[in-house]
Order: structure tokens, then C-alpha cells, then sequence
């Protein structure tokens, strides 16, 4: 189990000051407009005003859609990131628009098994428009995995899920016990991967997801050189606590953009009548790098 | 078996330069009398040979046991066999002996107290775990009793752990709920673990015996019997009851929006097929029922303490409503020297703060229940981890995460028991 690091100091030129802000989660709806600078408080500070810790759960809440969003957009496997430690940032509510959030936080290696991840660091502009899916996001981070070894990481992944039988039978990865078994760790990384095609395109303000399990792996064609890769998904989303299945088709190949297309089952809409409700979020969509 | 320790407690201390034993043997020498004893140090002394002696003769025959490097097997061989030195080999290839006792060591680290066999680093069915509580409970009688307190929708019995060291006095008492989220394994794995720790720890730890000569403790590890069972047969990402909803198809309410505070509030849904849906009215689930029910006629609940995961989170009261509790600061205080303590273990860290605010807005849940029923120290754990294989924990940080966690419930422990009210 990785440990916590203690945060990085963060570039003294922020206007509210370098000391870094502590990392609190999910969201509460707020009417009223509030523009305010992130507080910088110590962990130990007991009781914080309201507006402060809204601050602190959008800048986390935009650290992890611009994680998403960069996982996909890099298009490695072997180089996943996962949300360290938010540093700084400031969140823009508008009640009629949405939320605007720069935010510079750390990560970490996504990889359990690889010991200590290096701490890489990134910073984001994250736009949540009001309740609607797909926050639009810049963001740029610090190559902290070099570029040759990602790349010949990948390019290992991509031989190891050539050499899998096909088609792939098996059961769920994780198995219920949480073990994944070595020779199935690529399958489950490429799912991430396009999981967070996924979990970016869904994120809002308040809903976050994490991905649970991988339930099915459907079919897996290797026509050409290219990976392709049909399979279910179980996405927990923490507000709600729904676990949400998603079928996701992806198309891959070492150092070229990701493919995705996706379906997923909303099971019900909050806050309303009873029901179940089949919902696709944006059309199949072929996306390449932009 | 006795091998195993010597050789243990000897390679440590003694052959540090050498890390691998390939091949090496140990010689068992008969030494008869002071002649051969003489022989015998001439081959140990001689320093190209490397020879390591285990265990000298204090008087003769008694044999000596000497370590012997392969290179060195055939010079010693034909010394002996030329002095007329006996000998039996005894160990014919040490570093096989020892990478079996690593095996071993590997094989048991999650077995630490194991009593028929039961594997505290693993996860467990319900029955396994109902039969260990009953074992904690013949193995130490004096302290730990099973009590049945209730049963679930579905008619399983609901046990609880009860530790007392004075009977016949409704002493102060602490309540260790687990598994109320059935989905949340690495809760009720934790809670069985603990279990065995304070049975354990009693009359060793004088800080858990000390809690206990003034307290009571109450530890459910399964608080959802039914869900339990139903992530082991069925859908492994089950949280609710199993109760069936009239005029619904969906099923199972959540117990944790279910209690008598701020009932169906926000951050509760009254929608059946919803994973937050609180049920008909505050006490719909018989599992809850049973619990509210134990604690109001003992009446002398002092500490409610509430595990689940994921997150890593220690929150306390209140989730349904964003308004300070009043003892929200000593509450706050503890939960971080509690946080503290349990990331001394292994780094793991834990935010703290109340529930409305740290994770979400949720109401009927039970430690806000307890909190606005007298009982002041009320605590959320949200188990590891962040994220990463959530509900799905790995089996092997089981007992990692118990122990961290052990070291959190005794700071909170230890406040109740000097803070007594």
C-alpha cells in the first residue's frame, strides 16, 4: 500500500501563498456565486468556513477529472496516473454557467505493484458546466516517467495482450478477493485506460467515479496490429454510491491515440420518481489527440 | 522443527558475509575423546576451509555440529574419514531448508493466531466468521462471550462479541459496528481480526486491559448478515439489506440511512431501487432494529464506532446536516491524534473532519443516531483504500490494515475510558 507523501512545495509566485490546501471530497449545491482564493490551512485545523471547504472539495474534484482526462489523452497503460495530493488552486461558481477551477495537485504512479511511484506534478484549468457532463479541461504535467521507458513499457503490454488467448474467458478482474493475477494485469490496465475515457465524459461537479471491477471481456479481435477490445466495466460512483455497468469497445496501439466507444446503463437519476433509465452518454464518439 | 529455530537464530548472529547456502552441509562429528576433540579444532581452525561450528561438545561424546561450505566438502570428507572421525550428515543442502522456511514464514504471516485453521488475512463466509467468534469465545471464557442480539430479514442470527471483565454491572460500554455495508469487506474482515486482538491483548496490552477493567466492549462484525451472504453467492457489489420493497422490484434498503436521525433527510433517497434508499420509516430493517434495541435497554453506551471503506476517512457527527455538533471540537481533536496514530503503522493517512462536509450529506445514519442518543463518542472509519481496488481490497492488506487500524480505536478507546461521563 502506497503511503501519502507529504506535499510538494508549490511555486511562490500564487497570490494566496505557496502552503498547500488540504484535500477534502465530494460536493454540496450552492446557489449563490462565490468567488473566493483557496484557503491555506494546516491539516490540524479544526472547523473550516463552508465556502473554504466547497473550495477544497471542487479543486479535488477537478484534480480527478483532469487526471481522467489526461490518462485517456496520453494513451499509455503503463504510465497511469492517480490522484497524490492538491496542492493549490481557485474554483469561479457561477449559478448559471457552471464552475471554473485552476488547480495544480501531484500524482502518483497508477500501478500498486510498482512500489514508490515517482511524484509527478500537474496543473489544470477545469470547466464544469452546470450539471452537464464532459467538463472541458486543459492540462499539462510533468514527465515523470521517461518518455523511452513508457514507451517501451507499452510496447511490452501490447505483446503481452497479443500473446492472451483469444477469445479471452475470464471471469472478473479483480477476482471478488481483489487479486488480480500477473499475466491478466495488462487486460486490466487497458481497461482503465479506457475507463477514464469514461469517467472524464461523466464527471460533474458532484458526481466522482472510480472504476470497481472489469465483469466481462466480451470479444477481442486482432484483424490488424491494432488491439481491440470489447468489455464491461462496474463504475462506482461515490455520491450516489450506484455502481453503474458500462460496456466499452477501445482500439489501441502503442503511441497512437485512444479509441472509445461506450454505453452505460444508468440505473436511476437522482432525486427523482422510480424507474429505470437506459442512458448514452454522447454518441460513439472516435476521438483522436488533440 | 527445532532445526528450523536453530538455524534461524544462528544465521542471523553468525554468518552475516554469506547470503546464500547452496549446497552447504552440516556435518554432525562424534567426538569420543580429548584426542579427536583435538583433531576435530585442527579442521575448524584451519582458515581456508571456512568451517563453522553450530554446537561445541561440553563434554565428550557429545557430537559437534559443523557447518560446512561446499567447496569445503571433499578436504573435510577425507580429513575425517583419514583421522577416523565419525559422522553423519545431517543437513545435506541448508539454503533447501531454508527457502522452505521462508515458504512457510510467507504462508503463515496472515495466520498469526490461526485456531482451526482460521486465516486472519483472508476473507471469510459468514459461517466461518459467525464459528471463529465462537472460538474466540470458548478459547478465552473469562473474557468473551457470543451473544445473539437479534436476526436479519432473511432469519440469520445476528452475533455480537461481548468482552467483559466484571459480570452483573451494566458497566460503561463501547460498540464496534462492522459490515453494515456488505459490499465493504475489508470492514468486516478488520472487525474479526479485532475481535481476536482484544482477547488477545487482554492481561498483555495494558492499554486494552485497562480500557477493559473499566469498560465493556461490543464488537458486531456482521452487521448485514444477508447482504453478506448475498456478495458471496450473488453480486459481489451488494450494500444493502436483502428486505423486500412492496410494490418494487428492486430490493434491500440502506441500513446506514435507515436509523432515527433527521430520518429521510437529504443524502438519502426514498426511491427502493436507489443504493441510499432509507426504507419505509426509522427502524424498518430488523438489523437495525436489533442494534437500537440492544444499546437503548443497556442504556450505558458510552462510544459508537462505525467501520466501513473506502476512502480512508475518520468522520464524526453530523451527516445530516452541515451545523456543528457541539462536541464537534473534541471530536475533531481526537479523530486526529486517532489518524495519527494509525498512519505511525504504515503511512496510510486518513482525513478527518464531520460527515456532512468530509464525504457527503447523509441522514438516518447510525452514528449520528447514537450521537443524538447520548452516546458522545461517535465515529465513522472509512477503511483503506483510495480508490485503487476499492471495495475489491486485496486480501493481503487485510492484516495490515487491521493492525494500523487497532492502533486508531485504541486512542479513541483510551479518551472514553479517561474521559468517562
Amino acid at each position: 500500500m502506497q503511503p501519502r507523501r507529504p506535499p510538494l512545495p508549490a511555486p511562490g509566485s500564487r497570490p494566496w501563498g505557496p502552503r498547500p490546501a488540504a484535500p477534502l471530497i465530494a460536493l454540496l449545491l450552492l446557489l449563490s456565486p462565490v468567488v473566493a482564493a483557496a484557503e491555506s490551512e494546516s491539516p490540524q485545523d479544526p472547523g473550516q468556513p463552508q465556502d473554504a471547504g466547497l473550495q477544497r472539495r471542487l479543486l479535488q474534484q477537478a484534480a480527478r477529472a483532469a487526471l481522467h482526462f489526461f490518462n485517456f489523452r496520453a494513451a499509455s497503460p503503463s504510465a497511469l496516473r492517480v490522484l497524490a495530493q492538491v496542492q493549490n488552486g481557485r474554483a469561479w461558481i457561477n449559478p448559471k454557467e457552471g464552475c471554473k477551477v485552476d488547480v495544480v495537485f501531484s500524482t502518483e504512479r497508477y500501478n500498486p505493484e510498482e512500489g514508490e511511484g515517482h511524484l509527478g506534478k500537474c496543473s489544470a484549468r477545469v470547466f464544469f458546466k452546470n450539471q452537464k457532463p464532459r467538463p472541458a479541461i486543459n492540462v499539462t504535467c510533468t514527465r515523470f516517467i521517461e518518455k523511452k521507458k513508457r514507451q517501451q513499457e507499452d510496447y511490452l503490454l501490447y505483446k503481452q495482450m497479443k500473446q492472451l488467448q483469444n477469445p479471452l474467458e475470464i471471469d472478473s478482474i479483480p477476482d471478488n478477493h481483489g487479486h488480480i493475477d500477473a499475466s491478466l494485469r495488462p487486460i486490466w490496465d487497458l481497461a482503465f485506460l479506457g475507463s477514464s475515457y469514461v469517467m472524464w465524459e461523466m464527471t460533474t461537479q458532484f458526481s466522482r467515479y472510480y472504476l470497481a471491477q472489469l465483469t466481462s471481456v466480451r470479444q477481442w479481435k486482432t484483424n490488424d496490429d491494432t488491439i481491440d477490445f470489447d468489455y464491461t466495466v462496474l463504475l462506482h460512483e461515490l455520491s450516489t454510491q450506484e455502481i453503474i455497468p458500462c460496456r466499452i469497445h477501445l482500439v489501441w496501439y502503442p503511441g497512437k491515440p485512444l479509441k472509445v466507444k461506450y454505453h452505460c446503463q444508468e440505473l436511476q437519476t437522482p432525486e427523482e420518481a422510480s424507474g429505470t433509465e437506459e442512458g448514452s452518454a454522447v454518441a460513439p464518439t472516435e476521438l483522436s489527440n488533440f | 522443527m527445532r532445526w528450523i529455530l536453530f538455524i534461524g537464530a544462528l544465521i542471523g548472529s553468525s554468518i552475516c558475509s554469506r547470503e546464500k547456502f547452496f549446497g552447504d552441509q552440516v556435518f554432525r562429528i562424534n567426538v569420543r575423546n580429548g584426542d579427536e576433540i583435538s583433531k576435530l579444532s585442527q579442521l575448524v581452525n584451519s582458515n581456508n576451509l571456512k568451517l563453522n561450528v553450530w554446537k561445541s561438545p561440553s563434554t565428550f561424546n557429545r557430537p559437534v555440529d559443523v557447518l560446512v561450505p561446499s567447496v569445503s566438502l571433499q578436504p573435510v570428507k577425507s580429513f575425517l574419514a583419514s583421522q577416523g572421525l565419525e559422522y553423519e550428515v545431517t543437513i545435506e543442502n541448508l539454503q533447501a531448508l531454508l527457502d522452505n522456511e521462508d515458504e512457510e514464514m510467507q504462508q503463515n504471516e496472515g495466520q498469526e493466531w490461526s485456531s482451526n485453521n482460521f486465516n486472519y488475512g483472508a476473507y471469510h463466509s459468514l459461517a466461518a466468521i459467525y464459528h471463529e467468534m465462537d472460538n474466540i469465545a470458548s478459547d478465552f471464557p473469562d473474557l468473551a462471550s457470543r451473544v445473539k442480539i437479534g436476526h436479519s430479514f432473511e432469519n440469520r442470527p445476528m452475533y455480537v462479541l461481548k468482552f467483559s471483565t466484571e459480570e452483573g454491572v451494566q458497566r460503561p460500554a463501547i460498540w464496534l459496528n462492522a459490515g453494515i455495508h456488505s459490499r465493504e469487506w475489508i470492514s468486516q474482515a478488520t472487525a474479526i481480526w479485532t475481535a481476536r486482538k482484544i482477547a488477545s491483548d487482554y492481561q498483555r496490552d495494558p492499554a486494552i486491559t485497562s480500557i477493559l477493567e473499566k469498560m465493556d466492549i461490543f464488537l458486531l462484525p456482521v452487521a448485514n448478515p444477508d447482504g453478506y451472504v448475498y456478495t458471496q453467492t450473488q453480486n459481489r457489489l451488494w450494500r444493502k439489506t436483502r428486505s423486500l420493497n412492496p410494490g418494487s422490484p428492486c430490493v434491500g434498503t440502506d441500513p446506514n440511512r435507515n436509523w432515527n436521525a433527521s430520518f429521510a433527510g437529504m443524502g438519502a433517497s426514498d426511491n427502493p431501487c436507489s443504493e441510499v434508499y432509507h426504507g419505509t420509516y426509522a427502524n424498518s430493517e430488523v438489523e437495525v432494529k436489533s442494534v437500537v434495541d440492544f444499546i437503548q435497554k443497556h442504556g450505558n453506551f458510552k462510544c459508537f464506532i462505525d467501520l466501513h471503506s473506502y476512502s480512508q476517512l475518520l468522520m464524526y457527527p453530523y451527516g445530516y446536516t452541515a451545523k456543528k455538533a457541539s462536541d464537534a471540537e473534541e471530536l475533531d481533536k481526537l479523530a486526529r491524534r486517532a489518524a495519527k496514530a494509525l498512519a505511525s503503522v504504515s503511512g496510510t493517512e486518513y482525513q478527518v473532519g464531520p460527515t456532512c462536509t468530509t464525504v457527503y450529506p447523509a441522514s438516518g445514519s447510525s452514528i449520528d443516531w447514537a450521537y443524538d442518543n447520548g452516546i458522545k463518542f461517535a465515529f465513522t472509519f472509512e477503511l483503506r483504500d483510495t480508490g485503487t481496488y476499492g471495495f475489491l481490497l486485496p486480501a493481503n492488506q487485510i492484516i495490515p490494515t487491521a493492525e494500523e487500524t487497532w492502533l486508531g480505536l485504541k486512542t479513541i478507546m483510551e479518551h472514553v475510558r479517561d474521559n468517562l461521563y
